[in-house]
């Protein structure tokens, strides 16, 4: 099967739903899901292949634009593939009541056309082209809901930009020293290069997928982007497209510079990948606590994924097998629950009117019960409960942070969760628990088209994390890929040699405990169903919607961290804007609009050229 | 095989007996400093009989799971913790695992209270998540300490290595120090039994809980009694055959308690602060030099 | 095999010929331009693969070379002649409709002689001829940017004739000079000719002819008069200005440095003068209210790009520079069409008042986001195989200053991208305040925009339509020696 076939179908199927819309809504909607769905088909197709193509020569520049599959690409292609499909189902019901839906769906699969584009690349150049692509379709999409998305998107396309320059200057280095742009050429190649350059390349292409993947200090434009597009733009934002940064980093990182290079750039502690363990670091925690301050639910969610980022840069940069494999699973998993987490929150902003405060809702889950589940389950996922896939792959990086002897980054990394339960309980907390707001009471559960994504990808969670075996596979896969020795695995968890982890004999033993005391509970006495006003109050009676306790839900502690988690990062970048723009005003006074001014400039250029040359002799 | 079956059912149970014990006792031992006689020991037993036969409300089917999921997690989290050289289910999990399974008990608590919609419920979880937050900070620098220094994330080989009187307290005297200065945060005695602090916030979580819920709560709480202790005498104290554990771990309540039956409660910033000071500064400490002698 | 002269004699007997038929019919007169430049198109299309294979020199009075007055066609004549021909024809279009205020005529004609002004500039092998064309573009130009007769449009008119005048004068202070220096107005003879003479000499020569040529070609800083002068004229007007008018002030200063002095040591100082052209320009930009104002500064930025690239004097460098002229080309005449319809529609320069106009005028707007896509250099349009190149052709010269260099001109793109981007986001998504009867009508107005659109497009996904005609343009500005052959006939 030809790899074209599956980047034709995806920006084809673009175009044309453009056109179809323009006749009949219904049809387009169909056909949106239908081009998904068929490329989701078309990539699981080429599971376990090996494929390199070239398809588009460029004669005047010596190149061509290749396309490949491999462990690596194929894993980040199926999710691209699995989260734009439910992401547009989503949307079936909920961009009901938007406009120009054309444009919407058109640009939601020219979204996912461009990010298979970046992963199915085998080259430089068409990883360029196609992350370009994928960076503008993607800033006309975020600026789709106006208002305050407008800024935001400005703010996302700027900081990009200043990503793809720096991208662009180290690729036409490349193609200046090398001759040669594909990634199989280039691996052997860079084994003789000099560590300041390949220091340089790195730095060069961290700042560029960094933007993209929002590390800190380079995070500033995640929060108000995902907070501020459509719900079901927003899952596939935090979930798929800030992880094409994760693709970039361990391409770069590992398929091309390989193991054994990198370890040999820097002194002693001030090694590379510890430096960049260590930004890790510092994203999970900057992202995990400020989520904690947050009252929108998903400026929250979007916090967080800049702090679960900083998970998957400190697996990957750590550079062992269990790190690389955690930082790796940490991503699709990453990947499942925000989407999920995003879906949710849409749900319930479909029901309630475009409400994401959280200090306004409140015990939804008597009537958006199917939501709440995916609520839960996402949520704890995030936390990295057991028996979820993100307890599977965090489990990966504490064990080898802990086994290598790096305890302080292991603290930190085991802080973040302690962060990520606080802020992911007030979401959950804020939205589905505690007493239903009067205004609420006839919120209905969410249409089927919205239920069913996210149903799946609880079914997922849960299923990997159970069975972390499957996906781990293809991880070894890639390690394979890296020459890294690959993870060993057996389907329900890790092998002795490793450590102790065995799910199913974690799930059996809850399932057992669980099922014994439901036994002894069911045979105690009845218990009789109350409503929520009948409820301790100290003898005076229930006040309608001042019963729920969700305002400030972390006061003490707001109090004692918050003046220390201000985003300074965020205000550096403003200031420095501000700045830039007096002096590009200033600039512009050169041109004062007096014409006598004007022909003195002229005098003074020739004079000056005439001068130097007879001075100093210069040209 | 077999022993192990046998071991997975017994374990619980003795854990259970220990866990009602430790209750009863800790009732009678306070009535005694306050020079009063106090309730019998057994009395944990009487009000659990009597609890299962009361009649309860109910707000719902999260209400119901909630409690059972907690006391599973609870149940479970047994399995894996050595006592007395005893763990079935350690090749299953490590400490890690082990750490994680911690999270399933409150956060069943959180869910049922949830669908409570009582604000003094929603007010003390908020309060037990703050705490945990709280005592994490020198639990985890002390627990990390005890990994790196023993190099593996084992708890059957961290209590191996401290066979023979050669006790972790007396390699990594900080961070024990401090891990002893959290435990009452984690056994959620005074002075930091905010979150279920009965004047101010009416038990908080379990405001809503009578009849069964109130029993497996109960039993919740023993089952945490004794996983606390338990794990302070693996990591420190060394494990022992089950009958010196049992007495560590009984030598270490009654530690607990005295500071218990004296001290007034904190306020939950003065807790926090509290666990983000001192100990934090041991544990780190002593993290620093296991880190630097490992 | 076509005769090139008929390239420059049948837009000039166009013009001419608009008042006669101007006396049988009124409305005819805005149907010539494009029937003249429709010729124009054909006869260049022609030409290509002929003089790909051979360039042409055409002697013009029957006298030969190094006499007479020649025209010089090789593959950098007949590129910039294809472009400033389809340009052309496509503005032409547009100005059917777009031009309603009386004297129509007068603007035909005019502008049919700025287009025989820029063609004879690009052709011609004599440095006087060269000259006398230049000042038909000029002075045709300073009458059409007062066209609109307000006034901004005269001030701007006036401002642009006394710093154009100073431009033209140095250029004949220039030519005076080479001609008292060689005795022949020549460029091949001058430029085979040209080591035999005392090189300061020379160099004042040289310097009044950059001087000169460089406020045509808007180069900081003799490039004060464009924004008053784009942004004031007719969007037609202001389309064929920035997409033509100034490539020739460019092809002047190259040729002089390049084929007739060879004067490579002022080349880096070129590269430095385009990078400080492209910042003042993208950084003047900025914070611009005004539409039309906005692109001519931008116009500014791309001239200094294209400056850069022409000044790193390698074959890819000068490539990538004749590569951004097509792109600069395409795109800001796009542009600069889209917002005349656009301000024509809702009546006010202002952007804000641009605000919503994607839902009214879509084609329109469309076009406008695709030409500022092309211009800050994104995939998959044109402007990204240059900017590609540039970049390309400034690193492999492995000096470091030319990464300097590069690194510079990369910060002016995340600057445009700024101000771009926020006007794209202005037109879509941005409610409109009072653009309730705006309407897109006409399909004189539409077509070029669209065929303009389309090629943009196309060049950008496969650049080898151009590609090898590029090179051949790129190999005579490097290769003198070769032009002095054509026209001497070898030595």
């Amino acid at each position: 099967m030809q790899l074209i076939t599956i980047l034709i179908v995806a920006f084809l199927g673009a175009g044309i739903v453009y056109l179809i819309g323009k006749i009949s809504g219904k049809a387009r909607d169909i056909l949106a899901v239908l081009a998904s769905l068929i490329v989701v088909i078309l990539v699981s197709l080429a599971y376990n292949q090996k494929i390199y193509t070239s398809f588009y020569p460029l004669p005047f520049l010596n190149l061509s634009l290749t396309l490949r599959i491999d462990p690596l690409s194929w894993f980040f292609a199926i999710a691209v593939a699995g989260i734009g499909f439910l992401s547009i189902l989503f949307s079936l019901e909920y961009m009901k009541h938007y406009q120009k839906l054309d444009f919407y769906y058109s640009m939601m699969l020219f979204v996912n056309a461009g990010m298979l584009g970046v992963v199915l690349s085998a080259d430089f150049l068409s990883l360029y082209i196609f992350w370009e692509i994928m960076s503008w379709s993607t800033y006309l999409l975020i600026s789709y809901k106006g208002g305050k998305a407008v800024g935001a998107g400005l703010k996302y396309i700027v900081m990009s930009t200043v990503g793809s320059i720096a991208m662009l200057f180290a690729i036409v280095s490349l193609y200046t020293s090398y001759g040669t742009l594909e990634f199989s050429s280039l691996a052997s190649l860079l084994q003789t290069a000099s560590s300041g350059y390949i220091l340089f390349l790195l730095i060069m292409f961290i700042i560029g997928f960094g933007i993209k993947n929002a590390i800190w200090p380079l995070h500033t434009w995640l929060p108000d982007a995902h907070a501020e597009a459509v719900s079901p733009f927003s899952a596939v934002l935090s979930g798929i497209l800030v992880r094409i940064g994760i693709y970039g980093f361990v391409l770069v990182m590992y398929s091309i510079v390989g193991l054994n290079l990198l370890h040999k750039l820097g002194y002693g502690l001030l090694n590379f990948n510890y430096i960049l363990c260590w930004i890790g670091a510092i994203s999970i925690i900057i992202g995990t606590f400020i989520a904690l301050l947050q009252d929108d639910d998903k400026r929250l969610l979007a916090w967080h994924a800049i702090g679960q980022g900083g998970y998957m840069i400190l697996g990957i940069s750590f550079g062992t097998t269990l790190g690389i494999a955690g930082g790796i699973f940490h991503t699709l998993n990453h990947c499942i629950y925000i989407a999920l987490l995003f879906l949710v929150t849409g749900a319930v902003e479909y029901r309630t009117g475009g409400v994401r405060d959280l200090n306004q809702l409140g015990g939804l889950i008597k009537k958006m019960p199917v939501t709440f589940i995916g609520g839960l389950i996402g949520i704890s996922g995030l936390i990295g409960i057991p028996l979820t896939n993100g307890f599977v792959s965090k489990w990966l990086i504490y064990k080898t942070l802990i086994m290598e002897k790096h305890p302080f980054l292991a603290f930190v990394a085991l802080i973040g969760t302690w962060g990520t339960i606080l802020s992911v309980y007030k979401f959950l907390h804020n939205i589905f628990l505690g007493q239903l707001p009067e205004k609420y009471k006839d919120v209905k559960e969410v249409p089927w088209a919205m239920r069913l994504p996210m149903i799946i990808l609880t079914s997922v969670i849960i299923l990997f994390g159970i069975l972390p075996g499957i996906p781990l596979n293809v991880i070894s896969g890639i390690e394979r890929s890296f020459g890294i020795k690959p993870l060993s695995t057996i389907i329900f968890g890790m092998p002795r040699e490793i450590g102790e982890l065995n799910i199913i004999n974690i799930l059996a033993a809850i399932v057992v405990a669980g099922v014994f005391i439901y036994l002894i509970f069911s045979l105690s006495t009845r218990s009789r169903r109350v409503n929520q006003y009948d409820n301790y109050a100290a003898g005076s009676f229930i006040p309608k919607d001042k019963y729920q306790y969700s305002v400030r839900f972390y006061d003490p502690v707001y109090r004692i961290i918050g003046p220390y988690l201000r985003d300074v990062v965020d205000d550096f970048y403003y200031w420095l804007v501000e700045k830039s723009k007096s002096f590009f005003q200033g600039v512009r006074q050169i041109y004062t609009g007096n014409v006598n001014t004007y022909a003195l400039y002229i005098l003074l250029f020739l004079a000056f050229l005439i001068i130097t040359k007879i001075g100093w002799g210069l040209w | 095989m077999v022993i192990k079956a046998v071991w997975i059912i017994v374990l619980p149970i003795i854990a259970f007996i220990i866990g009602v014990f430790f209750l009863g006792l800790s009732r009678k031992v306070i009535a005694r400093i306050h020079r009063r006689y106090g309730p019998p020991i057994y009395q944990p037993v009487i009000d659990l009989i009597k609890l299962m036969n009361q009649k309860s409300i109910s707000h719902g089917r999260l209400f119901d799971m909630g409690v059972i999921l907690s006391l599973a997690g609870s149940i479970v989290l047994v399995l894996f913790i050595p006592f007395g050289g005893i763990a079935p289910l350690s090749g299953s999990g490590d400490f890690l695992v082990v750490l994680y399974l911690m999270l399933l008990a409150p956060l069943g608590v959180a869910l049922s209270g949830g669908e409570g919609a009582n604000p003094n419920i929603s007010i003390g979880i908020s309060r037990k998540m703050m705490l945990s937050l709280g005592y994490e900070v020198p639990l985890l620098f002390s627990i990390l300490a005890v990994m790196t220094y023993y190099k593996t994330t084992s708890l059957v080989e961290i209590t191996k290595a401290q066979q023979h009187l050669s006790w972790g307290v007396i390699y990594l005297p900080l961070p024990a120090i401090a891990y002893f200065m959290i435990l009452p945060a984690m056994l959620g005695i005074r002075p930091f039994d905010i979150v279920s602090a009965p004047q101010e916030i009416s038990s908080g979580p379990s405001v809503e809980y009578g009849g069964r819920y109130l029993a497996l709560m109960t039993v919740e709480h023993a089952f945490h009694t004794f996983i606390v202790l338990a794990l302070f005498v693996d990591l420190f104290l060394g494990g022992g055959n089950p009958f010196t554990f049992f007495v560590k771990m009984l030598v270490v309540f009654l530690l607990g308690l005295f500071i218990h039956a004296v001290f007034p409660r904190f306020r939950i910033d003065q807790a926090i602060k509290y666990c983000w000071k001192w100990p934090s500064i041991l544990a780190l400490a002593g993290l620093v030099i296991a880190y630097v002698v490992a | 095999m076509v005769n090139p002269s008929l390239l420059i004699a049948v837009p000039l007997a166009f013009a001419f010929s608009i008042p006669l038929f101007g006396l049988v019919s009124k409305k005819i007169g805005k149907y010539i331009p494009v029937v003249a430049l429709l010729i124009n198109v054909g006869i260049s299309f022609i030409l290509i693969p002929q003089i790909l294979k051979k360039p042409a020199v055409v002697s013009i009075g029957g006298w030969s070379p190094p006499f007479c007055i020649n025209l010089v066609v090789g593959p950098l004549g007949v590129f910039l002649v294809t472009l400033i021909s389809s340009i052309g024809l496509l503005v032409a279009i547009y100005a059917i409709s777009y031009i309603k205020e009386e004297p129509t005529e007068k603007y035909h004609m005019l502008f049919l002689l700025l287009i025989t002004g820029a063609t004879g500039i690009v052709l011609t092998g004599d440095i006087f001829n060269l000259f006398v064309f230049f000042e038909i573009l000029c002075i045709s130009s300073y009458a059409l940017v007062a066209y609109n007769k307000d006034k901004e449009g005269t001030e701007a008119a006036m401002k642009y004739l006394i710093q154009g005048s100073v431009g033209s004068s140095f250029v004949l202070i220039g030519i005076a000079l080479l001609y008292g220096m060689f005795g022949t107005l020549n460029m091949a003879d001058i430029a085979s000719r040209v080591t035999s003479a005392d090189p300061t000499f020379l160099f004042i020569s040289l310097a009044f002819l950059i001087t000169g040529f460089g406020i045509e070609a808007a180069v900081f800083p003799l490039n004060a008069w464009l924004p008053d002068a784009h942004s004031s004229a007719p969007s037609s007007i202001s389309a064929i200005l920035s997409g033509i008018a100034i490539k020739t002030g460019v092809y002047g200063v190259a040729r002089m440095i390049y084929t007739i002095f060879n004067a490579d040591g002022i080349l880096t100082f070129i590269a430095f003068l385009g990078l400080l052209t492209l910042l003042i320009g993208e950084m003047s930009a900025f914070r611009q209210n005004d539409i039309k104002r906005l692109l001519a500064y931008s116009s500014i930025g791309q001239i200094g790009l294209i400056v850069f690239a022409l000044g790193i004097a390698t074959s890819l460098g000068v490539f990538a520079g004749l590569f951004q002229i097509v792109s600069h080309a395409l795109a800001k005449a796009l542009l600069f069409l889209a917002a005349g319809y656009m301000i024509y529609r809702v009546g006010s320069k202002s952007i804000d008042s641009l605000s919503g106009l994607g839902r009214k005028m879509p084609l329109t707007s469309f076009a406008f986001t695709i030409g500022s896509f092309s211009l800050i250099g994104l995939p998959p349009f044109a402007g990204f195989i240059s900017k590609f190149s540039i970049v390309y052709a400034a690193i492999q010269v492995k000096k470091p200053i030319f990464l300097v260099f590069v690194v510079i001109a990369l910060i002016a793109t995340v600057i445009e991208a700024g101000y771009f981007f926020k006007v794209v986001q202005n037109l879509y998504f941005k409610e409109g305040k009072n653009v309730d009867n705006v309407t897109e009508t006409s399909g004189y107005i539409i077509v070029p925009m669209i065929i303009l659109v389309i090629s943009i497009i196309v060049i950008g996904i496969h650049p080898q339509f151009i590609t090898g005609l590029l090179k051949g343009a790129a190999g005579e500005l490097l290769g003198r020696t070769g032009y002095i052959g054509w026209v001497l006939g070898g030595s």
